[in-house]
């Protein structure tokens, strides 16, 4: 078996449930799912990579300034593409499209300024990429260090919630007019969100850099594998999000150890599809939704 | 202190309200029947701001709201417990009564300090304050969505259909509730089933029929009046009862 399997199923299934854990954010307030979210990450990486090496700022000043400007474009993005469909029709589809065409928009001037050629990241010292071994597995210090975080992260919202607003987004979240006769004003929750959850996505885009390169092409994997970590931990549900998150990223280094790496997606997509098919609301459930 | 002038609203295309006038006094209880369907809980919820009115005016304290949104109108101290016991069944009752203050900055001294009346009206929700709501009965599901609304110290009240589902004792309770909140200096719109119960209790009543206000009067004289038994007959039934 591939000596490196944790480090990579380690390493992917962080970001996954990091990006399931964005979508989560963004979802339980509004009822949308942000399509660009993948992109907002892409542009975290690339925004912390040229703070870092074109600007020259040290690195905890390119981590604020990356999470500030990402943040900021998502409350754009629910100005421009979400406020203005849920204002229509709460129940309506349209930001389908319009979050697809942001993430699109974002890509491409990515790709216009940056460029296709991927980024060289490197971890902040201490922390390095150099394996060593530990109980015949071989590890690393970064991916150590970005486990911890990301679990540490999901406590951290999961804290959030525990909060008065956080409380009212649960609210918003299970009965919209029942909040809304509370005195919560939903929108303001909205933007809230789009602003936190698109400085959550810059952030996972800064820790997956050293690991991916910054580059373009990150958005699109990235969107697909969260989301499906986002359906298989049950959508809303942070903590499934992070178990579902490793047991995808998991499922995907050992397929692609046993076959060959050409066959990893179709492995991780035929899981994900299986366990979707017999608990299509996710394996872990969260009750957000009543009928009267 | 509400003045509801000639207001016309419905869902989308489909008118439901016709010229409706209603007007609560300070300190009063209003009772609003007429037959399910009749528009009730819609009148209720163009007040509350859920629903926009087509034409009209509503004034509360001398305000404009109409067509204001909830949250704005919920803090001008008109609350509304919508029909069915909307409550968040996810979270604790202890949660759900803190969100009833969402918005106000309080101390955690006031936030104490206002639990109290509101436990004391209805004690079992002390009992229960760290289970989820959703576990609680129906009953108590109704006083918490009144609890709810009842600790962020409304000037105005409106109830759609308290009473409703609720067995005999609970229902006393409620009713009682209602009662002390008026004496507490409370304005009080109720709409509700149970009408004779919700007469005797009220000062003044507004009979809706098919979205539009047919009769009103003070609640004494419209127990005995045939507006009301009209109302609940429909216009082409005359039988007996
Ligand atoms: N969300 C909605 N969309 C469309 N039409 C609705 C909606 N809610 C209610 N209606 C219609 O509006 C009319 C008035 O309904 P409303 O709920 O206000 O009546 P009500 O007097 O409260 O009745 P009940 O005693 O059954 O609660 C009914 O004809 C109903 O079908
Ligand atoms: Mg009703």
């Amino acid at each position: 078996m591939d000596p490196d399997i944790l480090v990579r199923g380690l390493t992917a299934g962080s970001l996954y449930a990091l990006v399931a854990v964005s979508f989560n954010i963004l979802y339980r307030p509004t009822n949308v799912f942000n399509f660009a979210q993948g992109e907002l990450v892409m542009l975290g990486a690339m925004l912390f990579a040229a703070g870092k090496s074109t600007v020259g700022l040290p690195w905890p000043l390119a981590l604020l300034a990356t999470l500030a400007a990402v943040g900021t474009l998502g409350l754009a993005e629910e100005f421009i593409a979400v406020a203005p469909i849920l204002a229509r029709s709460k129940t309506g589809t349209g930001w389908v499209i319009t979050t697809l065409a942001i993430s699109l928009i974002v890509s491409n001037l990515v790709g216009w300024i940056w460029g296709p050629d991927p980024i060289l990241v490197k971890p902040p010292a201490p922390l390095s990429l150099d394996t060593f071994e530990f109980a015949g597995l071989r590890l690393n210090s970064y991916v150590i260090a970005l486990a911890a975080l990301t679990i540490a992260l999901v406590a951290l919202i999961e804290r959030a919630y525990r909060t008065l607003q956080g409380k009212a987004v649960l609210a918003v979240a299970e009965d919209r007019e029942a909040a809304l006769l509370r005195g919560i004003n939903p929108a303001r929750l909205s933007r809230w969100s789009f602003f936190l959850g698109g400085a959550f996505a810059g952030l996972t885009g800064i820790l997956a850099a050293p690991i991916l390169y910054a580059s373009t092409s990150m958005g699109p994997a990235l969107l697909l594998k969260g989301f499906a970590a986002a359906a298989v931990g049950s959508i809303g549900n942070n903590r499934g999000a992070l178990i579902a998150g490793y047991l995808i990223g998991i499922t995907e280094a050992v397929g692609a150890s046993l076959l060959s790496p050409g066959y990893q997606e179709a492995v991780v997509f035929l899981v994900v599809l299986t366990v979707l098919l017999m608990r299509p609301q996710g394996l872990f459930g969260l009750a957000t939704t009543r009928t009267v | 202190m509400l003045i509801v002038d000639s207001v016309d609203a419905g869902y989308g295309h489909v008118g439901v309200l016709e010229a409706v006038s209603l007007c609560v006094q300070p300190g009063s209880i209003v009772a609003l029947v007429g037959r399910n369907g009749a528009g009730k809980s819609t009148l209720l919820r163009v007040i509350s701001g859920l629903i926009a009115p087509t034409k009209g005016g509503i004034r509360f304290e001398g305000l404009d709201i109409a067509g204001k949104r909830p949250h704005t109108i919920v803090n001008c101290g008109l609350l509304h417990v919508a029909e069915g016991r909307r409550i968040f069944r996810n979270q604790t009752v202890a949660d759900n009564l803190e969100l009833g203050l969402y918005g106000l900055t309080i101390s955690r001294e006031e936030y104490r300090r206002r639990l109290e009346p509101v436990y004391s009206m209805f004690p079992i929700l002390r009992e229960r304050r760290d289970q989820l709501a959703g576990a609680l009965s129906g009953g108590q599901q109704q006083m918490l969505a009144i609890a709810q609304a009842v600790i962020r110290g409304p000037k105005l009240l409106m109830l759609d259909e308290p009473s409703l589902g609720l067995a005999p004792i609970l229902v006393d309770q409620v009713f009682d509730a209602i009662v002390s909140l008026r004496r507490s200096g409370v304005a009080i719109l109720l709409v509700e089933q149970m009408v004779e119960r919700a007469l005797e209790i009220s000062d003044y009543c507004y009979v809706l029929q098919s979205g539009r206000m047919t009769a009103d009067g003070a609640a004494r004289d419209m127990a005995r009046s045939d507006a009301l038994r009209t109302a609940y007959m429909g216009d082409h039934d005359s039988g007996s009862n």
